[in-house]
């Protein structure tokens, strides 16, 4: 083989996954903060993450845009379309990750989560967000086998997001709270369920990241269905 | 990827897609997966069966070793950069190779179980049975009803049968109901109706490949061979032959030689790869070829990265 030709197309795609690789980043910038807020019971940085939103949708959409361009002009086959194609996929799962880090946010501005002291929503969290890392690094990677361990992987965070709900609903059922103290109690319970909730979905848009990134790499569609 | 991992194409894994969270499956079974080799088998019947060809010009090995089954009441494409022996390849379906004389050929090639290359075969009976058209529209030079009258003339197919005697119907009515079932089925009809004893070379290059492919059409036959059929058409009337080629499918078997690769993604059932040497790469369902090739050779070819 010589000179590869398509010089302009060669570089659209790699355009495209820095691109998908940098907005993946400024998502898991946004989950950390929202994670700090969280934490930290910082109403600011909270805000910061909820504003912070609006960029992150706009890159989705130039990007989408981006990867409708490459296949109308250059209608890429095979690896290349596969590329795409997950691309296009993993962009929608990186902007709902995004949507989620800002509904973490939103939790963080109603009070504090650290209610239940038996549920740890930052180990959680860190896990949750370690699988959308890790996911992005394989995409970029192109690495197989790190996507199988993330599907693997997320078994352990549904079942962390499982104890920690069931815990909640535990000490609301045993503790010996009167009724006013239960009325009190009912927003910040709500609240927590929804954090485990999202945090829960968060890793399953990082198995969603890795299922397209497995097929892009090898054709594998395994994980998709 | 190495040519012999060939992960398995939608064909077996395919499930109904749910809204539901992905799930997940043990990496075992993912690695028992990619591991299978699967041989490309078609369903339904196979038209023409073609064993361990080698086509030589003079000392030039043109096609090595050519095994490839052509499934009937489908689409077949043949594809590959110039000089790969395709239209070498489709020359050797009905026997038009025969006609260089630094031609040989080896192997077998069954046409319904029939090896054409066999002593005796009646060449002129095969080739209306697997008829040809080429990449410039060639119409005879005479009147539009007569480019699709000949060869049914010549063959005698236009003898009055007992059906038409019994409906009193005559040779020219005969005659006249065939070239309309023919210019129905190439899509061209409604075009020229009203002008049947007009000379063909009158009409437009797209109408006049539509000719051609109603006038083969004409004689009745069962595979249909195509040589670039729509490579000096405007992007209208190559659109106009490609629903025509998905229209014929249905009742006759296509094989059809074509540079433009999304023509063949578009059009095709079955797509065939050849590369430079005369070599048969990589044989499969279209999706399959152009979505996960299987040979790095073949993926390179396609996406244009060959210089």
């Amino acid at each position: 083989m010589i000179a590869v030709p398509r010089k302009e197309y060669r570089e659209s795609l790699a355009a495209l996954r820095s691109e998908v690789e940098s907005m993946g980043t400024a998502v898991l910038d946004q989950l950390s903060r929202a994670l700090d807020a969280l934490e930290r019971d910082d109403q600011k940085l909270a805000r910061e993450v909820i504003d912070g939103d609006e960029r992150i949708n706009q890159r989705y959409l130039d990007l989408e845009s981006d990867c409708i361009d490459l296949i109308a002009l250059q209608q890429p086959v095979a690896s290349d379309l596969r590329f795409v194609a997950a691309s296009f996929k993993i962009l929608t799962d990186l902007e709902r990750i995004g949507d989620l880090a800002t509904n973490l946010a939103r939790y963080a501005l109603a009070g504090r989560s650290d209610e239940i002291a038996e549920v740890q929503i930052q180990t959680i969290g860190e896990t949750a967000r370690g699988q959308v890392r890790a996911a992005l690094d394989a995409y970029v990677d192109a690495d197989s086998a790190a996507c199988r361990a993330i599907a693997e992987r997320d078994d352990e965070l549904d079942a962390s997001c499982q104890n920690a709900s069931e815990a909640v609903v535990r000490e609301l059922i045993a503790g010996e709270s009167d009724r006013w103290e239960i009325e009190r109690l009912l927003d910040d319970v709500s609240r927590l369920l929804l954090t485990i909730r999202d945090l829960e979905r968060i890793g399953d848009h990082a198995v969603n990241i890795a299922a397209r990134t497995l097929y892009m790499d090898d054709g594998d569609p395994k994980l998709i269905y | 990827m190495s040519e012999n991992q060939n992960p398995q194409t939608q064909t077996d894994t395919a499930t109904t897609g749910t809204d539901q969270p992905l799930t997940t499956t043990t990496g075992e079974s993912v690695e028992q997966t990619r591991d299978e080799w699967r041989e490309y088998e078609f369903e339904g019947e196979s038209k023409m069966t073609v064993e361990n060809l080698d086509v030589y010009y003079g000392d030039d090995h043109a096609l090595k070793d050519v095994s490839m089954e052509i499934p009937e009441q489908s689409v077949t494409a043949l594809i590959g950069p110039s000089g790969c022996g395709k239209s070498t390849y489709l020359r050797c379906l009905n026997r038009m190779n025969d006609r260089i004389s630094s031609a040989r050929i080896d192997g077998t090639v069954r046409f319904d179980g029939q090896d054409i290359y066999q002593d005796g075969v009646n060449l002129v009976e095969l080739r209306k049975r697997v008829g040809m058209v080429f990449q410039s529209p060639n119409p005879f030079p005479k009147s539009i009803r007569q480019n699709i009258a000949y060869g049914p003339e010549k063959h005698g197919d236009l003898d009055t049968g007992l059906l038409a005697r019994l409906l009193n119907r005559s040779d020219e009515e005969e005659r006249d109901r065939l070239v309309e079932r023919c210019l129905r089925d190439a899509a061209l009809w409604d075009e020229v109706n009203d002008r049947l004893d007009d000379n063909a070379l009158g009409l437009s290059g797209g109408q006049q490949q539509r000719l051609c492919i109603a006038r083969c059409l004409s004689v009745d036959p069962e595979i249909i061979l195509m040589d670039e059929p729509a490579s000096a058409l405007d992007p209208i009337a190559t659109a106009k032959i490609e629903d025509l080629i998905e229209d014929l499918s249905e009742e006759y078997t296509v094989v059809i030689v074509t540079h433009n690769m999304q023509q063949a993604a578009r059009i095709s059932d079955q797509t065939a790869v050849f590369l430079t040497g005369g070599e048969l790469v990589e044989y499969g369902e279209t999706d399959q070829v152009f979505e996960d090739p299987n040979s790095e050779r073949v993926e390179d070819y396609i996406s244009g990265k060959f210089g």
